[in-house]
């Protein structure tokens, strides 16, 4: 499916979320969505149905809140798509694990470092760090910090 | 007659010859553990390949039984999650043993080792007493083969009594 | 007792650990097996062992002070990955390039590419037991690994790209170096088609042996050579053309069945197909700068975020900096290719034999420590 197919997919279920189309080409996406925490297994069908890959799922770590960016990737050119999720400090977001298999580690991993649990993902186990750490290294509460914003200080 | 001077670390009960003649042996046979963690494991593997040769030195067959080795070259970033093999592989070798820390990282942590550094163990000498340490990033493989040469010359405790020894040292006259 | 022992024994699972520390050397894996006789039933990969903390420390650095790390990540692909946090920079910041810098890292970052593909070959084929070449492929290496050292200074983990450029410039010893590396290399291929690609014994251990399929692929996010060998023609460097390469005349190799052999094809093509990029590239050199004039001492960039993708010797990898205005970033992800490529094994090891296993770990060219960042 093309990214014009897709957008209109995302205008449809989403229709309270504007696309942000990216015009400078920074992002490396057409356009990033953000969708509430319910709505990104909907999504993660739509990119699956339509013949996608999950490329990557990362956290931002804000003051006000927590940020998870999933980037969606498909074999024709230049056809990137960015959904971005806000998921409070305490939130469980649900997993897209059974969607996409590779989630799996993606989601772990992110729990390793933040501290984020995934609903429905049924290994929660460390994946990188020992299997004993009690702490969250990529908070910004932990460890060496550079700085420590607020969502809209970046995004605006 | 006049009193020796024992030299430090000496042994007070001496061989002589036979203790000379095994060391000989163990300091020109000298087979490292395949451990490499990081990017030094690259380096010694390059030093095992053909251009930097490591069988003229005796140290080209890597076993990867600890069983079966007699130094454990730590080559690379020791992680948290890592040391406590580290600590049991080096058990697990059997006497006579030997250690060296190839690379920054082995050595003191390297390029990862920053304040509140949460990820890693900044040194082998933390974990097993190491006897030779290769500085560089990676060092190249001229290094380690200079690494091993140290070894074995205190293996032999001397350069000069180790008479097996590939590249003797030039002696400007 | 003893008789229901011996019934229940084709039944009992014996898990094996594949330790972190093993003779085939891609860094610190552990791979939890759940053994029925020789037959693998379950496999869990174990990674962190060599987590070391480069997000962290990404965040708590400027971005010149991160050059270091980016070479660390895959160490095979140092240039390659260093070259793309560059890219990255530079496109946060809105930095040009000069024209012959750009030609001079892709003549760099393609000859990473080979050395990287030359050391692949070397191990996997000593993984399946056979030595020599090895020695023959590290012999090739130290040429391009001499190459890169005398303009760059470091074997193994460059520093060789910077913001706006390279450090230094290339000389007419490194262009007849490199000249004469390609002319070797073709005598070469048909050395190691005769040595290895049709030796009986490698084929039989390396075909319908580890079959990815592309659904397979679709769902765990499998780039690079591994995609390439499904039949899915995916490569960044034609997908989302960046530096030069819209300009050069490269095939993208595929192959059919997925399997460890088209895998073993599709690299030993790209390395060809790299020689043909940099023959071109050393063509079509211009004459210039290779840094550019005016870059500051001190970046200051706009807030929001980048992502670069490139193509890594393994796949797609990328770099994702969110920027806060200040000189270092807010947040440094690194998508890397091997997190996809290792988690397949937990569909595709099931069901084959311990000593298939090794051969599919070595076909898909995992380097560790890249996944553990």
């Amino acid at each position: 499916m093309s990214v014009k197919e897709m957008e209109k997919i995302m205008l449809e279920k989403f229709p309270d979320s504007p696309l942000n189309r990216d015009e400078t080409g920074l992002t490396g996406a057409a356009w990033s969505v953000a969708v509430p925490i319910s709505g990104i297994r909907d999504a993660a069908k739509a990119f699956q149905t339509g013949g996608f890959f999950l490329e990557s799922i990362t956290a931002l770590d804000f003051e006000d809140t927590f940020e998870l960016v999933y980037h969606f990737n498909c074999y024709e050119p230049k056809s990137r798509l960015v959904v971005r999720m806000l998921c409070g400090h305490d939130q469980v977001p649900p997993s897209i694990c059974d969607i996409f298999r590779g989630a799996g580690w993606l989601e772990r991993e992110v729990h390793d470092f933040f501290g984020i649990r995934f609903s429905g993902n049924p290994d929660m186990r460390a994946l990188l760090l020992p299997e004993d750490a009690d702490y969250y290294p990529l908070r910004k509460t932990f460890g060496k910090v550079g700085a420590y914003h607020k969502r809209e200080e970046i995004y605006g | 007659m006049e009193k020796k001077v024992r030299e430090p670390g000496e042994p007070v009960v001496q061989f002589a010859l036979l203790d000379d003649i095994l060391n000989l042996a163990r300091a020109n046979s000298l087979w490292p553990m395949t451990f490499g963690l990081a990017c030094c494991a690259i380096e010694m593997m390059a030093a095992g390949a053909s251009r930097f040769d490591l069988d003229r030195i005796g140290a080209g067959v890597f076993r990867p039984s600890p069983r079966q080795s007699d130094v454990m070259i730590v080559a690379g970033t020791i992680a948290k999650k890592m040391a406590p093999a580290i600590q049991m592989l080096w058990d697990q070798m059997p006497n006579p043993k030997w250690c060296i820390a190839m690379g920054n990282c082995a050595i003191s942590g390297g390029p990862f080792e920053y304040e509140e550094q949460y990820a890693i163990v900044p040194g082998a000498h933390l974990i097993v007493p190491v006897d030779i340490v290769i500085p560089g990033c990676p060092p190249r493989p001229e290094a380690l083969i200079q690494g091993l040469l140290a070894l074995e010359d205190k293996i032999t405790r001397g350069e000069g009594r180790n008479l097996l020894r590939r590249f003797k040292r030039v002696v400007e006259a | 007792m003893a008789e229901q022992d011996r019934t229940q024994v084709s039944h009992r699972i014996y898990s094996l650990n594949l330790g972190p520390q093993h003779p085939s050397t891609h860094g610190v894996l552990r791979i939890l097996l759940d053994l029925d006789g020789e037959y693998i039933v379950k496999a869990d990969p174990v990674i962190g062992y060599g987590h070391r903390g480069h997000e962290k420390m990404g965040e708590n650095r400027q971005y010149k002070q991160f050059l270091p790390n980016t070479s660390r990540l895959d160490y095979l692909s140092g240039m390659i990955f260093n070259h793309g946090f560059v890219l990255a920079v530079e496109k946060l910041v809105g930095l040009e390039v000069p024209e012959r810098a750009k030609y001079i890292r892709v003549i760099a970052s393609e000859l990473n590419r080979i050395s990287s593909h030359l050391l692949w070959f070397g191990t996997y084929v000593m993984d399946l037991g056979g030595f020599t070449p090895f020695l023959y492929a590290f012999d090739d290496r130290e040429q391009i690994l001499d190459i890169l050292d005398s303009v760059s200074g470091s074997r193994l983990t460059y520093s060789y790209c910077r913001f706006g450029g390279v450090t230094s410039d290339i000389d007419t010893k490194f262009m007849d170096m490199t000249r004469a590396f390609l002319k070797r290399m073709e005598k070469r291929w048909a050395d190691y088609d005769s040595l290895v690609t049709k030796n009986i014994i490698f084929i039989h251990r390396t075909r319908n042996v580890g079959v990815i399929d592309k659904e397979l692929a679709l769902q765990y996010g499998v780039t690079g050579p591994n995609l390439r060998a499904c039949g899915v023609a995916f490569d960044v460097r034609r997908s989302e053309p960046y530096e030069v390469y819209d300009s050069f005349d490269f095939e993208v190799p595929t192959g059919s069945q997925g399997d460890a052999l088209d895998r073993y094809y599709v690299r030993f093509k790209e390395m060809q197909q790299s020689c043909r990029i940099i023959d071109q590239a050393l063509d079509h050199l211009p004459a210039g700068d290779f840094l550019a004039k005016k870059v500051p001492q001190k970046l200051s960039p706009p807030k929001g975020d980048v992502y670069t993708a490139f193509e890594s010797a393994r796949g797609l990898s990328a770099y994702y900096l969110v920027s806060d205005g200040s000189p270092g970033p807010y947040r440094c992800h690194i998508r890397v290719p091997s997190f996809g490529n290792l988690n397949v094994l937990n569909e595709v090891l099931p069901g084959t034999l311990v000593a298939d296993a090794i051969s599919i770990l070595g076909s898909i060219d995992v380097v560790i420590p890249e996944i553990d960042r």
